[in-house]
């Protein structure tokens, strides 16, 4: 007994010794900056780290649907609120979850719009258990960066400088016409949210609790990803935590999308008329709640009047979304 | 759980049911194995796990059958008289052909449907269409069982082993049940056999600290292999393979080393790992791999390179037929006419002919795995018909075949005709086999390594770099275990900070310099599609 006592010390000692080489290593292989040039991982998002602290009032959370919909530079020219679009491509929850923590690190927005899309993304326990390993030691995500490591790694600190003028939102004027049909028949059926998903929804809801935010489920138009069982999945979820939750496929009257006109490839997703016609219904929403401070006069936020100038200018000149852009 | 040495399996999987199995008692050690076996595979193949069941029941249910029509023969044998015992032997015989007839049905059969229906599919509607007939066969799309080909000749060797009497059918089916299922070696091998391997798995031995750090030792070299080494190669040789038509001869040989090395790392990696597993629980899985690069001839590789899967064609095709009689009155006609060398080589060579049909077939669905089998049935073939030539050729030249730099010479050779085979074996199809083939020696230059194309396919020059450290590690590692040398042993003789310098080293080599995660597509597990 004693034996193993010994060697059962011994292999936690080894674990424990084995843990604290990969948090300090994960310190050095951490990108120092938010630029793809320092190595650093889906940066339209990621710019979210290098806005000043505490100056968003909103944030919208999801996949791709989340950055082909919304345009917080709409909503911030109408009604002079703040977001930005932390949506990735693919997204599945775990990460929903993590780019929603880290943002709320350095933010405290009164609103976190949470695009349904992704809670019906299915989940392996195998991605799981990376992104898991990913967010306690970020080594295993930027371990990469070994073909890049300076001097700077091992001795400098984090200093995020860049963000994005399109915040987070990826412009795009194609038009790929959508065949019409009535892609939201009513049904009783429910689509079923599997368990690994309605968990990372509960840790966004106890997150947001936490930091004092509301989240609010929205479903933005796409012909292709959405129907009514969803729809009544989601609604019976928004039901059982007490969330707002909005579907914009039914919302016609007020979201009106022509889909032979605002679909970039065929209902997937939005293109800029159709997320035009979302920024404007989420900046009226939001005005209708009669909690957000219009920013517009403010000094501080001075900078969202100049990206409004470059985001107007590159929306008239048709430029697809370029990192090059956005740069400072 | 779609590889060994996926997260899940690694940090979740197998350090959980090493622990189970750890504080159970004795009697319910081999329980915990066979439901985390059952537990992996459907985690792979969800429902398809009735095949894997179907399998075990049946054949159980013929070693049975044919254990009972022997002691039923030896019961009349024994109240037989003597000239009347050579009809009953032969009726009992023929009796159990029958068994072993339809345990070949089932088993293979499914196997053969399963895996080669596509490909029979294909053919016939080509050979249809040839024939000018206005008729295509829909060809329906089959499912298939995760491992369905290694435990499928587990249970082929298990009750051919019954028939041949020289295994006794076992009773307890949950013992035959681990030996087909055990989850280290069900979805790659090796290939195990019951009177080797089947006892030690349902023994339940308590895992010692020698098992357990051993055991994670060698995973740990295999994980190294697998994502240092094949996983960083696999953007260069997607890219090479598929894109093959803009590249010249030079690219087409560096295509043909690196798959070769892919799939070396691979397939050995994921050995280690699976090897390291059992021993984890203290068991001694059979080695498919002993250092085939240092082979000095294509039949000595063979012996070499997935070891277990040559040693089953060899027991279960290559003897029966090389042995049978027509074999055996060929050989002694051959012998009169074309003499001692040539005569026994015809009945070999028709043996030999047969085995690598089926060991091309049994890699895939795909006349390139037919050529891959016949290219090594030619090598080995014309290797053994021109031995004696050979051998008074280097005696005239003062040669000896073991001297530095002979030996040199055939492991170089060797090498490069299995690169060779390699590639027929990676091509999409035995057309672009030959094309890239043709290229490797009419367009071959040495453009691409200097005009920037070579850091052009995926991988820099960091990457290189990396991959050539690593290979150097395996050298390393490889001459040290070809001479003998036990490397865990000595580590283990270490004072403790040395040897967890070296583990975490290892560790932190695989962790920093795996090509996982943002911009690296993992090779599947190569094996577990066969």
């Amino acid at each position: 007994m004693k034996r193993y006592l010994k060697t059962a010390l011994r292999f936690i000692l080894f674990c424990v010794i084995f843990m604290v080489i990969l948090m300090l290593l994960s310190k050095v292989f951490v990108p120092k900056d938010n630029q793809k040039s320092a190595g650093m991982e889906a940066v339209q998002s990621n710019g979210i780290l290098g806005e000043p602290d505490n100056t968003m009032d909103y944030l919208v959370v999801g996949d791709s649907e989340t950055y082909s919909s919304i345009t917080p530079m709409e909503i911030w020219r109408q009604y002079g609120y703040t977001g930005y679009v932390c949506g990735t491509g693919g997204q599945h929850l775990y990460d929903t979850e993590r780019f929603l923590a880290q943002a709320l690190k350095k933010q405290s927005p009164k609103y976190v719009i949470l695009e349904t899309n992704a809670l019906y993304r299915k989940t392996a326990y195998e991605k799981v258990l990376k992104s898991q390993l990913e967010k306690y030691f970020q080594i295993f995500r930027y371990h990469d960066r070994w073909k890049s490591l300076t001097l700077n790694d091992f001795t400098g600190s984090v200093n995020y400088t860049w963000t994005n003028d399109y915040k987070g939102y990826r412009y795009e004027n194609k038009v790929v016409p959508a065949a019409l049909k009535d892609y939201m028949k009513q049904t009783d059926q429910k689509a079923k949210i599997s368990a690994i998903n309605q968990y990372y929804v509960e840790q966004m809801i106890k997150l947001c609790r936490k930091n004092n935010v509301e989240l609010i489920l929205v479903s933005t138009p796409s012909i292709k990803n959405w129907n009514y069982a969803k729809h009544n999945g989601i609604q019976a979820l928004a039901d059982q935590y007490g969330l707002e939750y909005y579907d914009l496929n039914l919302m016609p009257d007020q979201v009106k999308i022509d889909w032979k006109k605002d679909t970039r490839d065929k209902g997937d997703h939005l293109n800029h008329t159709g997320a035009v016609q979302v920024s404007d219904w989420l900046g009226a929403f939001f005005h209708s709640k009669n909690t957000l401070t219009d920013h517009r006069q403010e000094t501080a936020y001075s900078q969202w009047n100049d990206a409004l100038g470059r985001y107007d200018q590159q929306i008239a000149d048709g430029t697809a979304y370029e990192i090059s852009h956005c740069k400072k | 759980m779609k590889s060994y040495v996926a997260p899940l399996y690694l940090l979740v999987f197998l350090p959980a049911v090493v622990f189970l199995y750890n504080i159970v008692p004795k009697k319910l050690r081999p329980v915990v194995l066979l439901l985390a076996s059952y537990l992996f595979f459907w985690s792979i193949s969800g429902k398809l796990i009735l095949f894997l069941l179907i399998s075990t029941f049946s054949i159980h249910h013929f070693g049975l059958w044919l254990s009972s029509l022997q002691e039923e023969r030896n019961r009349i044998l024994a109240e037989t008289e003597r000239p009347e015992r050579k009809a009953v032997k032969a009726e009992y015989i023929r009796r159990q052909r029958w068994v072993i007839f339809l345990a070949v049905c089932i088993h293979i059969g499914t196997l053969l449907v399963l895996k080669y229906t596509a490909f029979f599919g294909q053919n016939l509607n080509s050979l249809l269409a040839l024939a000018g007939v206005d008729w295509t066969w829909k060809i329906p799309k089959m499912v298939m069982p995760i491992g369905i080909s290694f435990y499928t000749m587990q249970a082929m060797s298990y009750i051919l082993d019954v028939y041949r009497e020289t295994l006794k059918p076992d009773k307890n089916i949950g013992r035959l049940a681990l030996y087909m299922a055990f989850f280290p070696s069900m979805m790659e091998g090796p290939i195990c056999r019951y009177n080797d391997d089947a006892v030690s798995l349902w023994e339940g031995r308590r895992s010692s600290v020698q098992n357990l750090v051993f055991g994670a030792e060698r995973i740990l070299y295999g994980v190294m292999k697998k994502m240092v080494i094949a996983d960083r190669l696999n953007i260069m040789i997607k890219t090479l393979y598929s894109g093959y038509a803009d590249y010249d001869g030079g690219m087409m040989v560096v295509a043909a080393i690196a798959y070769t090395c892919q799939l070396y790392m691979e397939f050995s990696g994921t050995m280690d790992v699976v090897i390291g597993s059992a021993e984890l629980f203290g068991i001694v899985l059979p080695e498919n791999f002993k250092r085939p690069f240092f082979s000095k001839s294509i039949s000595e590789f063979w012996t070499r390179w997935h070891i277990t899967l040559g040693t089953w064609f060899r027991d279960y095709i290559f003897y029966p037929i090389s042995m049978s009689k027509p074999m055996k009155r060929l050989t002694s006609k051959a012998r009169k006419k074309i003499g001692n060398h040539f005569g026994p080589l015809i009945a070999g060579s028709i043996a030999l002919f047969v085995v690598w049909l089926f060991n091309g077939l049994w890699h895939g669905a795909g006349w390139h795995y037919i050529c891959f089998g016949m290219y090594h049935f030619v090598l080995i073939a014309s290797a053994n018909a021109v031995e004696p030539y050979t051998k008074k050729f280097l005696e005239k030249l003062h040669i000896r075949r073991e001297e530095g730099g002979y030996k040199c010479f055939r492991i170089v050779r060797t090498a490069l005709l299995v690169c060779i085979g390699e590639l027929i074996f990676r091509a999409d199809s035995l057309r672009i086999a030959m094309r890239m083939l043709k290229k490797m020696f009419t367009d071959f230059t040495f453009r691409s390594f200097t005009d920037g194309t070579l850091l052009n396919l995926g991988m820099d020059k960091h990457d290189f770099l990396i991959v050539a450290v690593s290979v150097l590690i395996v050298l390393v590692i490889s001459i040290a275990n070809e001479r003998g040398i036990c490397i865990r042993q000595k580590l283990a003789e270490k004072k403790v900070v040395v040897r967890w310098a070296v583990v975490y080293g290892l560790i932190l080599f695989c962790i920093i310099f795996g090509a996982y995660g943002m911009n690296y597509t993992p090779v599947d597990p190569i094996y577990a599609g066969f």
